[in-house]
């Protein structure tokens, strides 16, 4: 698919060449926090009289976006990209599923992104002369940036940023890519990004979005600005595969609305007091509640969510307000939401019962009151970021038990370490990681890129539960979902397999096979079970690698970042040993 | 949901005038009082009635902070005061104390019908003590004088309590209107005798027009800049 985007350049006038506040950066300007109340005014004005001092000027983008599957360039792109009358004055093409090799997912490396962009080369235009400006891509996903040649020299400021959203939140299979620049006086960024996958799976595309959202920063020149994120640019180009399908409407009546720009309207729930109450919130489920601040009074105003003394956030980490802070012309108003998402680094307090979903927002609005906003709601504990020593404690799921009981587990095990529990003999592995491995090793065995392919969060959501509650009997979800969750579960768990103290060691030793089988042999008894255990599964998955595809040296990239890992930043050679250390594992059974 | 943010024109209004009142030399100090009880004691209503000259009958909770403004005449000198209403449940509490750092001058306000809001001013004095300056000037005010059937603390307990703590002691009534510019301009008088070593210095240059003028639009503007640099209201 492709279309046309046009917009505005603006030009300065000489009058106001010196003025340090132009209406390019107005985005800027508009959330910088230090205003006062004249600055405002001033801008206010600018704004209002910019067509006094601007000129703007028409120029047309060719936005292209191709899921290749996988296939290198057969035929030439020319019909497609060579398709308008006139030679357009840039080119934003993207590509998704470039390469579905492994060594394109392991090692973000190969030889498809030559092909393409050579394919690209010879298509464009023949009318005019372009110069590739950039080229990005993050595993399969690809945009690169064609400018006219004359128009070049008006182009500065060019950054590209990458994100992962795909297994976990964090592979290259899914996300996006970005670049931004400047052309004339405006700021532009195209994203090109790969959703994930599936009708019902909505959710996780609207989660996908979001994380690219936040998530992909383009860093300042000037390193004490903050980073740059997508929204913050006058004009956004969104392209890519975003999986999101219409199923009602036919193509043509889809594009008769399109014409008739006939977007839906939200509706907004007035309501008088601003209290929010997010009800059974659970692991990794998103919940988030808008509302509206209208500014009906005659100037400017700046709101802003402050930070208490002593915090070091304007609110708690499970918590986010977006935007955090804004401007509101006179007559405007802006839509605040706020979400609440639990993820690995929250539940384990909140799992224990140590933390509550319970926080005060205080909504500062310049030079006026501070409204505060309590935000309550009750967590539902999950296995999901307990330790494995508590797990092996529980006979029970965890929330079947009164969160007391996990409470007093916790702490026992602060103070005690492994011999908190001595009453009675807790289980040799946790029972909730056993019923996901042994799901997958009777169903799942021979299951074709089996923990290289992402499950759907809605079955994860299933899979959760019914770890946590025992209900249903058997694990919900296909073989990839349970995959995921595995995954997960170990990704969460507040103190590695490995744990933290034993790391150092690992690095040293990881070249020696007996050397590591010996440091195995030292950890906690639960977690040398569960290390071994895992070790053993994947020992037997590997033993079927004709139909499930998976090799070695995937399963140790995988699993090695999972199972040691380090409270440090790791850098690539760290990263390397800790596949070396468990990749002895997955090649011999214990000596 | 929906916020209105109604007081925006007003504050900022308000914010306008202060800039201009201080060019124009309308007042001479500027001090931040700040009115403190349980929920429900009527602190939104004193200072509706002192600013405003209103009484609204309906309890609507205070959720935040919010101040207004207004300018007394003391001893000939144009005293500019900046109220602080803050919410009285004890659930924004942690965050109310963070306000207190500010204020020149505290309002202890509990309820005359209410032995309880009368009981806990011994923990709002305590949590004064802790978070607010030294130099802080305090006033205790029984509220809700109009009530006599429901009186449930005598009017000695308050002289009492007040004595003990080395307070000033007013009975108020938001719905008649009895005591409060009273018990506004003591406060207002307390803080400005504390501060009198200031106060000398305005004094000395008031009969140099020129200097007096230079000095305090330069003073406004620092009060200006450091209020937007400190976002918090708590600087
Ligand atoms: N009879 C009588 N009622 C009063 C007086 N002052 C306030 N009230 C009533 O007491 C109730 C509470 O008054 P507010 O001023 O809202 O109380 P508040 O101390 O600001 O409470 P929070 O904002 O929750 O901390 C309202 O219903 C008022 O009408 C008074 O002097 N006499
Ligand atoms: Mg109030």
């Amino acid at each position: 698919s492709s279309s046309n985007s046009s917009f505005s350049r603006e030009l300065r006038d000489d009058l106001v060449h010196s003025s340090s506040h132009t209406a390019s950066n107005k985005a800027q300007i508009l959330t910088m926090p230090q205003f006062n109340l004249r600055d405002n005014l001033i801008k206010c004005e600018l704004l209002k009289n910019e067509d006094q001092y601007t000129y703007l000027e028409d120029f047309s983008i060719f936005l292209g976006t191709y899921n290749v599957n996988g296939q290198a360039p057969k035929e030439s792109l020319s019909p497609w990209l060579n398709s308008t009358v006139l030679p357009p004055d840039m080119y934003c093409i993207g590509f998704q599923e470039l390469d579905l090799s492994k060594e394109a997912f392991f090692f973000n490396d190969t030889p498809k992104e030559m092909e393409w962009t050579n394919a690209v080369g010879r298509a464009l235009h023949p009318d005019a002369k372009y110069a590739l400006v950039k080229l990005v891509r993050l595993v399969g996903i690809m945009l690169i940036f064609y400018v006219k040649k004359e128009h070049a020299e008006f182009i500065s400021v060019v950054e590209a940023e990458t994100v992962g959203t795909g297994i976990m939140g964090r592979m290259g299979n899914k996300g996006a890519v970005a670049i931004r620049f400047l052309f004339h006086n405006s700021s532009i960024c195209v994203v090109n990004s790969h959703l994930a996958a599936h009708i019902e799976e909505y959710e996780r595309r609207n989660q996908d979005y979001k994380d690219i959202c936040s998530r992909l920063q383009f860093r300042q020149l000037d390193p004490t600005q903050p980073p740059v994120t997508i929204m913050k640019h006058d004009a956004v180009l969104w392209i890519g595969d975003l999986n999101y399908r219409i199923t009602d409407l036919d193509v043509s009546s889809v594009k008769e609305l399109i014409d008739k720009k006939d977007f839906e309207t939200l509706h907004r729930i007035p309501l008088l007091f601003l209290q929010f109450h997010f009800k059974d919130v659970k692991f990794m489920q998103h919940q988030a509640e808008a509302f509206t601040i209208t500014n009906d009074g005659q100037v400017p105003c700046q709101f802003e969510f402050i930070t208490k003394p002593n915090e070091p956030t304007y609110c708690k980490p499970w918590l986010t307000a977006n935007p955090p802070k804004g401007f509101i012309a006179q007559g405007a108003s802006v839509d605040v939401e706020l979400e609440v998402f639990v993820n690995r680094s929250t539940a384990p307090k909140l799992n224990s019962g140590a933390e509550e979903i319970e926080d005060i927002l205080v909504l500062h609005l310049e030079r006026g009151k501070d409204y505060f906003i309590p935000v309550t709601g009750n967590y539902l504990s999950s296995c999901y970021g307990t330790s494995i020593l508590s797990l092996c404690n529980l006979k029970e799921p965890v929330q079947e038990m009164p969160q007391e009981t996990l409470r007093k587990l916790v702490s026992a095990e602060m103070s005690l370490g492994e011999n908190a529990v001595s009453t009675e003999k807790p289980l040799d592995i946790p029972k909730e990681l056993w019923m996901m491995v042994d799901h997958l090793f009777r169903n799942a065995i021979k299951q074709e890129d089996i923990f290289q392919q992402p499950g759907l969060r809605s079955e994860f959501a299933e899979i959760r539960d019914c770890l946590d509650t025992g209900i249903p009997d058997s694990l919900p979800g296909s073989n990839h979902s349970v995959a995921e969750a595995l995954l997960l579960f170990l990704d969460a768990l507040p103190e590695p397999v490995v744990p933290y103290s034993f790391y150092p060691q690992c690095l040293e030793n990881c070249s020696s096979a007996s050397q590591c089988e010996k440091i195995i042999s030292m950890l906690p008894r639960c977690h040398e079970n569960v290390f071994n255990y895992l070790a053993a599964f994947l020992r037997e998955l590997l033993k079927n690698s004709a139909s499930n595809r998976l090799d070695s040296k995937i399963l140790a990239t995988i699993f090695a970042s999972l199972l040691l890992k380090s409270q440090k930043k790791q850098d690539l050679g760290e990263k390397r040993k800790t596949q070396e250390f468990f990749h002895h594992f997955l090649v011999q059974g214990p000596s | 949901m929906e916020a209105i943010v109604r007081d925006v024109t007003e504050k900022n209004g308000n914010t306008a005038a202060l800039a201009s009142n201080v060019m124009a030399k309308q007042y001479d100090v500027l001090f931040r009082l700040l009115l403190l009880g349980d929920s429900g004691v009527g602190k939104t209503c004193l200072l509706c009635r002192f600013t405003d000259n209103e009484f609204h009958p309906s309890h609507i909770s205070t959720i935040g902070v919010d101040f207004k403004m207004k300018t007394l005449v003391i001893d000939g000198i144009k005293v500019r005061t900046q109220i602080w209403d803050t919410a009285g449940q004890e659930r924004y509490q942690t965050i109310t104390k963070q306000y207190y750092r500010r204020a020149q001058g505290i309002f202890l306000v509990y309820d005359i019908t209410s032995e309880r809001s009368f009981q806990h001013i011994m923990k709002w004095a305590s949590d004064v003590d802790e978070y607010a300056p030294e130099k802080v000037q305090k006033i205790l005010v029984g509220n809700k004088s109009d009530e006599v059937d429901k009186r449930q603390v005598a009017t000695e307990q308050g002289v009492k309590l007040a004595k003990a703590y080395g307070m000033d002691f007013f009975e108020t009534s938001a719905f008649t209107n009895h005591n409060i510019t009273e018990s506004f301009t003591r406060l207002a008088e307390q803080v400005l005798a504390a501060n009198r070593k200031d106060l000398d210095l305005l004094r000395m240059s008031v009969n140099d027009e020129l200097d007096l003028s230079a000095l305090e639009e330069e003073e406004g503007l620092c009060d200006r800049m450091r209020d937007d640099q400190q976002k918090g209201c708590w600087c």
